[in-house]
């Protein structure tokens, strides 16, 4: 026992055990803040008779059960929606990062002629309201589909343009600001053991940024992820239909299926939640910074 | 950062200038053959018709967008040279993605949606009117309030697939036996049904929202637009619109027999609970309580809302229905190809097999409606019996406009802030300021 | 001597555990798609074949374009004029140039419809006529007409500033917190840090409903919160104020994770030996935050508040999933104003206009900020 008491504390060296106590209660508690609107979805997801809301307080239903899940499986297009929505999402987040990494880069290490400027476009296209931009988009696209044969409406292809473009901004910025905090002496080192520019953002630059580049994957996967309108104008064929555009199957203008809505919102959120799990083990490689930092 | 700043802006300039001076003008539409469309193969046998493929926007959800998509099947199966593709929207995106596809030109061939639609739809001139398309005779065959509810500027500029849409009173016959006549009778009954712990209410509805305020407009002897006029007038601001806010006021603050809060899904969730005797919903919502699991707990009925005492009318719920809209692009063998389609839908087995595989809505062929499947069923026919008495919701784009004024200030009056003849007051002026902008 | 035996053995134990949960979450998973792959028709190999070929033939013709670009760029730039900043240009030029043509379009097309009479009976092009006196008529009645039917732009205006500010603020803060609470070696570390992800993974539109709920006057959440402290119950969204609250808290609980990720990145980044020197300089846990962490911080925060002032300024989704901008307009804010302006009045000129003060207030205190912050500067400058 007293050994367990010893690891708990070992493994957190630094900090007194009141300290660490006041830490796990805080943590605790903020979890489950975070969860509990979460553990209501699910408690949606479980009930039958599609009762958004319940006048019972109880979290799981007395009357639980799993037909929502069975049924949404069973029934409807779930799977192909659900796959319509990890090729977008993966081919956009990839190229985001791509765009974003090399991007960031130059920014961060070099005044150019025109860098001010450009970083002030990157942040003006965040600026004006998405709703009014997404008709002269579409107008767009349609005109380029119609001219050049290029099948930005329709396709997956206008959406994965749209959606990269969305993310980069936000991205090339956050990016610049963890290259900023890397001293270039790192590089210069490399360059002298006969690295060219690009060799030493390879080899130095890159593995020290992993936490930067997980968190701009994510970033760039949630927002294509969840993203309801772009597709919604841009994929009017009902077999390429990601899952949000898939879900409206369920909302009518008034009577919607919340059962199997809220069990879809669980499902989806899973592919999401198993990323998290999985990017933890990059959140933290940057760490190694202050080692070779010497 | 100055310099940056003005680099930019002024590059956003001359470049914004430069692609106004060209016009944004969007590619012009060639009208006979959208790009985007999948091309069919070519015809290959000389006598076997031209292949089309139609694009229908579906506004539904659930078992009846199923049951549309089942019928496109079945007319294909007729008739192997028309496809179809189905896409559904939810009405709001419905209306807002027809008509940025209208600007692009790449709209689908015809709509499945609601009547709301029409007035917006006509007046932004991107579907042509069925009257033209079907010729006038065609519409006879529909039940009075179908055709009603798709005038615009005196044509019609919709087929009907089904008519209702209106509110009803919906009542639990575990814990009512007879549903109230008049309004003094749902007040009395209400406060017996009402527990002072709120485990229990009489009457549950969509409290904030004007749709759930327009029958009482009706029945205390008014309604949001006189269509009459020309140009349309609001005509809010009426002793009968504030007989109608100070009803429901007082139904919640004198009476007490509704709950504090209920929007939509709280007042659905507790109707199917059995916490709430009676409900004002719509035949939309039917199908909902009949299921095995809510059954258990509600044992549904259905009748008018009750009679005003004070006027002596039955409220009128708004009615309107669900329609065929053709966009204005649809030409040729496309246009055939629909109409054929459309003719197919309203005949009357179809028609049946809609009342009885989507529980709850009412047909648009009068036909339809005299069959047992309606008249058999005491709940179909107490809907049929409250859209005897309702009034067809106008489609003119004003009445958005008055639902927006509405809106706020009928907030205003179910929260207590205001008086209802001032908050009618407000509803006009608003309504009026609205008008006036739109054109 | 045992308790370090034991210490290891804990170790051990523990990372067992969590190799044993994946295991057991991946089995589940396996289990699931076994069950219910096989009884739908809709995803066949066919199907998942032709979709790869699809993305993997545009994401080629992404590549390809890049390529092309990148050479013609390679053969003027650094070939050609042999310029010292062509490499900077060549790796900034794929996507600057999608996102300045993806950008520039849709933006000069609102300024010519601010310009334009358009409206739902002038509404396909060559209906409605471009001119300045419109522009002026358009931009005019944002300020001095009403933008909602009983709401003025100032009230709205001011509004919208009180729910960035405070949004903002309680995301930094919040993100600040649980980032510090997280950056350090602590049991159960992943596992808080997933729970807490939580609200940005699930997606927003069923968990603003869900939120929604507990707003709600009897059955909610919060009410019974309160009752259960002896406090009166609040109409929460019947209410002006508590609505406002009511969407703030929801917005707030939504964004907190995400600045958290943000945040606990760019802790990642300081070395351990500031705070190591600084320990021993005997500097107390506040001195620390306040001269190393704080500091350090900047050049990841600074970009992520920006942003995340911008987008809570255009949040769109929170207000019309929690109050729809009600009751009595009293918690719209400028973009939901918009939206309505655009979509339900179908105001085109005036909607565009809007849209184009909106974009001018939110250039003109970002520009200001990142001058101030010092954000544009890199670390060659």
């Amino acid at each position: 026992m007293k050994g367990l008491i010893r690891w708990f504390f070992f493994r957190s060296r630094g900090d007194s055990p009141f300290k660490l106590l006041l830490i796990h209660l805080a943590l605790i508690m903020a979890c489950l803040i975070a969860i509990y609107p979460v553990a209501r979805v699910v408690s949606i997801s479980l009930r039958p008779g599609d009762r958004l809301l319940s006048t019972d307080l109880a979290l799981i239903p007395r009357d639980a059960t799993w037909s929502n899940y069975t049924r949404l499986l069973a029934s409807k297009d779930f799977f192909l929606w659900v796959w319509n929505s990890l090729t977008v999402t993966i081919s956009v987040s990839v190229i985001g990062v791509i765009l974003a990494a090399t991007s960031a880069y130059a920014f961060s290490r070099w005044k150019f002629p025109g860098r001010a400027p450009a970083l002030v476009l990157l942040l003006s296209t965040q600026m004006v309201p998405a709703i009014m931009m997404l008709i002269p988009l579409y107008l767009m696209f349609v005109g380029i589909t119609r001219q050049f044969g290029i099948p930005l409406v329709g396709s997956y292809l206008g959406l994965i343009v749209a959606q990269s473009a969305v993310g980069v901004p936000f991205s090339i910025w956050i990016l610049k600001g963890y290259y900023d905090t890397i001293p270039v002496d790192l590089e210069e080192a490399a360059k002298i053991d006969g690295a060219g520019p690009l060799g030493a953002f390879y080899r130095i630059i890159l593995p020290l940024s992993t936490p930067a580049l997980a968190i701009v994957f994510l970033f760039n996967f949630m927002a294509s992820w969840v993203d309801y309108i772009l597709p919604r104008v841009i994929l009017p064929k009902p077999e390429l239909f990601t899952w949000p555009l898939g879900l409206q199957r369920l909302q009518g203008q008034f009577q919607t299926e919340w059962g199997m809505f809220a069990a879809a919102s669980v499902l989806v959120a899973i592919p999401s939640m198993a990323l998290f799990l999985y990017s933890s083990k990059w959140l933290i490689s940057g760490l190694t910074l202050g080692s070779v930092k010497g | 950062m100055k310099k940056p700043i003005f680099t930019v802006l002024a590059l956003m300039a001359v470049l914004s200038l430069m692609l106004s001076a060209c016009g944004p003008t969007p590619t012009p539409v060639p009208p006979t053959k959208p790009p985007i469309a999948t091309t069919a193969p070519p015809p290959t046998a000389t006598a076997a018709p031209k292949p089309v493929k139609l694009t229908m926007w579906n506004k539904e959800a659930g078992e009846p967008l199923d049951w549309s998509i089942a019928q496109t099947k079945a007319f294909t199966a007729k008739y192997p040279n028309i496809t179809f593709e189905v896409v559904n929207k939810g009405v709001e995106d419905l209306r807002n993605d027809y008509q940025t596809a209208a600007l692009a030109g790449t709209g689908p061939d015809f709509l499945w949606t609601v009547n709301d639609h029409i007035g917006v739809f006509a007046a932004a001139k991107i579907i042509q009117p069925a009257e033209d398309v079907f010729g006038k005779d065609y519409f006879k065959k529909f039940v009075q309030p179908g055709n009603d509810a798709a005038v615009y500027e005196g044509k019609i500029w919709g087929v009907p697939i089904s008519v209702g849409n209106h509110l009803m009173l919906l009542y639990n016959k575990k814990l009512v036996k007879e549903p109230p006549k008049d309004t003094d009778e749902l007040i009395k009954m209400g406060k017996e049904l009402t527990k002072p712990d709120g485990s229990q209410y009489g009457l549950v509805y969509n409290l904030n929202e004007p749709f759930w305020l327009a029958p009482w407009m009706g029945g205390f002897g008014g309604w949001p637009l006189d269509e009459s006029k020309k140009p349309v007038v609001a005509t809010l601001n009426t002793p009968a619109v504030a007989d109608a806010l100070e009803f429901l006021h007082d139904l919640k603050y004198v009476h007490k027999i509704v709950p504090k809060e209920a929007d939509y899904n709280a007042a659905d969730s507790m109707f199917k609970e059995g916490k709430a005797a009676m409900l004002i919903n719509g035949d939309w919502s039917l199908s909902g309580y009949q299921t095995i699991t809510v059954a258990k707990v509600v044992d549904l009925g259905v009748a008018r809302i009750p009679k005003v005492k004070k006027t002596d009318k039955w409220p009128s719920p708004m009615t309107s229905g669900v329609y065929f809209l053709i966009n204005k692009d649809t030409k040729g063998d496309k246009l055939d190809a629909v109409k054929k389609f459309i003719d197919f839908m309203v005949t009357k087995d179809v028609q049946v097999d809609f009342v009885k595989k989507v529980k709850g809505r009412l047909p648009s062929l009068a036909e339809a409606a005299a069959d047992p499947a309606i008249t058999a069923d005491p709940i179909l026919k107490g809907s049929f019996d409250q859209m005897a008495v309702g009034r067809p919701m106008p489609v003119v784009p004003e009445m958005r406009c008055a639902w927006d004024a509405m809106r706020p200030n009928q907030e205003a009056v179910m929260g207590d802030k205001a008086k209802p003849a001032d908050a009618a007051a407000k509803m006009q002026i608003a309504a009026e300021d609205c008008i006036k902008k739109l054109k | 001597m045992r308790s370090v035996l034991a210490s290891d053995i804990a170790e051990k134990l523990w990372s067992w555990l969590r190799a044993l949960f994946a295991l057991a979450l991946l089995a589940l998973v396996v289990k699931f798609l076994a069950t219910y792959l096989p009884k739908q028709q809709s995803l066949t190999p066919t199907v998942v074949l032709g979709s790869m070929k699809t993305v993997g033939g545009f994401v080629a013709l992404i590549a390809a374009f890049v390529v092309a670009l990148e050479f013609v760029l390679y053969v003027i730039l650094m070939k050609l004029l042999k310029w010292k900043h062509a490499l900077a240009y060549m790796l900034v030029a794929p996507g600057m140039v999608g996102i300045a043509l993806l950008f520039l379009y849709p933006f000069s097309y609102n300024i010519a419809i601010a310009f334009s009479n358009r409206s739902l009976e002038r509404f396909l092009p060559g209906a409605y006529s471009y001119g300045l006196a419109f522009g002026v008529e358009n931009f005019r009645s944002v300020f001095t007409d009403k933008i909602l039917h009983d709401t003025g732009f100032w009230e709205v205006f001011a509004r919208t500033w009180l729910w960035t500010a405070i949004n903002v603020f309680f995301h930094v803060l919040g993100g600040l917190g649980l980032a510090l609470l997280l950056n350090r070696t602590l049991p159960l570390r992943g596992l808080y840090r997933t729970i807490l992800v939580f609200p940005w993974a699930i997606p927003q539109v069923i968990v603003a409903l869900a939120l929604h709920n507990e707003f709600h006057y009897q059955y909610g959440f919060v009410n019974n919160l309160l009752v259960s402290f002896g406090l009166p119950r609040v109409q929460w969204l019947s209410e002006p104020v508590p609505a406002f609250v009511a969407a703030t808290i929801s917005n707030i609980w939504l964004g907190i994770p995400f600045m958290m990720v943000i945040i606990l990145g760019g802790l990642q980044s300081i070395s351990h030996e500031f705070y190591e020197a600084a320990a021993i300089d005997g500097a107390s846990g506040w001195q620390q935050f306040k001269s190393i962490t704080w500091p350090l911080l900047q050049p990841v925060l600074t970009p992520a508040t920006v942003m995340g002032t911008i987008w809570t300024f255009n949040a769109f989704n929170v207000i019309y999933l929690i109050t729809v901008g009600g009751p009595s307009e009293k918690t719209d804010i400028l973009v939901t104003a918009l939206f309505k302006a655009a979509f339900e009045f179908y105001r085109y000129g005036q909607a565009a206009a809007f849209a184009l003060v909106i974009f001018v207030i939110l250039f003109a205190v970002s520009a200001t900020w990142i001058q101030l912050s010092g954000g544009l500067k890199g670390v060659t400058d």
